[in-house]
């Protein structure tokens, strides 16, 4: 499977969930294939997309919020696991791309590549709803039950690596608008109050 | 009224309902005081940068959240306060041990008492000093500047506060 096209088929299940995306090759396949304002785009701080989305997550429980990490993402902040279990939002899917390499960077491989079952180690974390998804057709047919059932849940989408550097371009806003983009989405749909009466 | 009761209060009147912790052992007690709390959303964490993390997105769902760590875990996260919170101008309010002064004579402490507050100014993110019970009712004001300023804003207390005169 091409993580093109296993973002493809997420994102055609998301409904009305609200994403955050780790900064890298699936925050830029996500950003081609949906465009919309009702994402959050990290640009910095790799590892920690899980938990923004966490402290989202427990901040809006009216909200499906969908969790688009990478593996080498996923590597830098394990820990996050434990939290997510500990914490145990209904509300938070975690979708984790994984090509076994760090695409952005020109493909060099990941830690200990193609022996780590991430989907253990979720499920040791506590995580009972982890599992492994290795085509599109399995991946079309787990997306229905991935959404109905209750987070938080852990889906490893094993994608191929693209050869080189990946091209798809990421994202086109600033930080700051990111911010006030995302927050203002926030507010008009969920009728919250992100930004004070003077805009900070 | 004990200091981190006091804190308690002052947070609640700042409109926190979330934080995440990784004690030390100066903020240990607040982190119990706090956990105990039904009102307030109390997240464990494994590292510190997740509460930074945590703290943003809950920025984002409209709650007040604060991190609360010490001096220690402040200096493991500084990447993560940069390139998260400088870059996205999203305010954090962490509360954090000012360890290594004169009256902390822990020997793995004295690199924090040196250079934490140099590492802050470099990073233009602002900070206050909590030293004395009665500094504790500026945390309001502390985290509306902290929301002001858009970025990361640290409060400190310090070992007099945490521990009284006597310690």
């Amino acid at each position: 499977m091409r993580a093109r096209e296993a973002i493809e088929v997420v994102a055609r299940h998301r409904g009305g969930a609200v994403a955050v995306c780790a900064l890298g090759m699936a925050a830029n396949e996500w950003w081609a294939v949906t465009e919309g304002e009702d994402a959050f785009y990290m640009h910095g701080a790799m590892g920690f997309a899980a938990s923004f989305a966490l402290g989202l997550a427990l901040s809006l429980p009216q909200a499906p919020v969908w969790l688009i990490n990478a593996d080498g993402s996923l590597c830098m902040n394990l820990g996050c696991l434990l939290t997510e279990a500990a914490q145990a939002p209904k509300n938070l899917k975690h979708f984790v791309v994984d090509n076994q390499v760090y695409q952005t960077v020109g493909a060099l491989p990941m830690v200990n590549q193609g022996r780590t079952d991430y989907a253990a180690i979720a499920r040791g974390a506590g995580i009972a709803r982890a599992r492994v998804i290795e085509t599109t057709a399995e991946l079309e047919t787990a997306m229905p039950e991935i959404t109905a059932e209750e987070g938080p849940s852990f889906t490893l989408l094993r994608v191929a690596p693209e050869t080189g550097f990946l091209r798809t371009p990421p994202m086109t806003y600033e930080g700051p608008e990111m911010k006030y983009r995302f927050g203002r989405a926030l507010e008009k749909r969920f009728g919250i109050t992100v930004f004070g009466p003077q805009g900070y | 009224m004990d200091v981190n009761e006091s804190i308690h209060a002052q947070l609640k009147k700042a409109g926190v309902t979330l934080a995440a912790s990784l004690p030390d052992d100066w903020v240990a007690p607040l982190i119990n005081r706090i956990a105990a709390d039904n009102t307030m959303r109390h997240v464990r964490v494994a590292r510190e940068a997740e509460a930074v993390a945590i703290c943003s997105g809950a920025f984002f769902g409209g709650v007040r959240a604060a991190a609360l760590m010490g001096a220690t875990g402040l200096l493991t996260c500084t990447g993560e306060l940069a390139t998260l919170k400088l870059r996205h101008q999203i305010p954090v309010f962490l509360i954090v041990s000012q360890r290594g002064t004169i009256d902390d004579h822990r020997i793995y402490q004295e690199v924090q008492g040196r250079r934490t507050i140099p590492l802050l100014q470099a990073y233009d993110f602002p900070y206050h000093i909590v030293n004395s019970p009665d500094e504790i009712a500026s945390i309001p004001d502390a985290y509306e500047t902290c929301r002001l300023q858009k970025r990361p804003f640290v409060l400190f207390l310090t070992r007099k506060v945490v521990k009284g005169d006597a310690a």
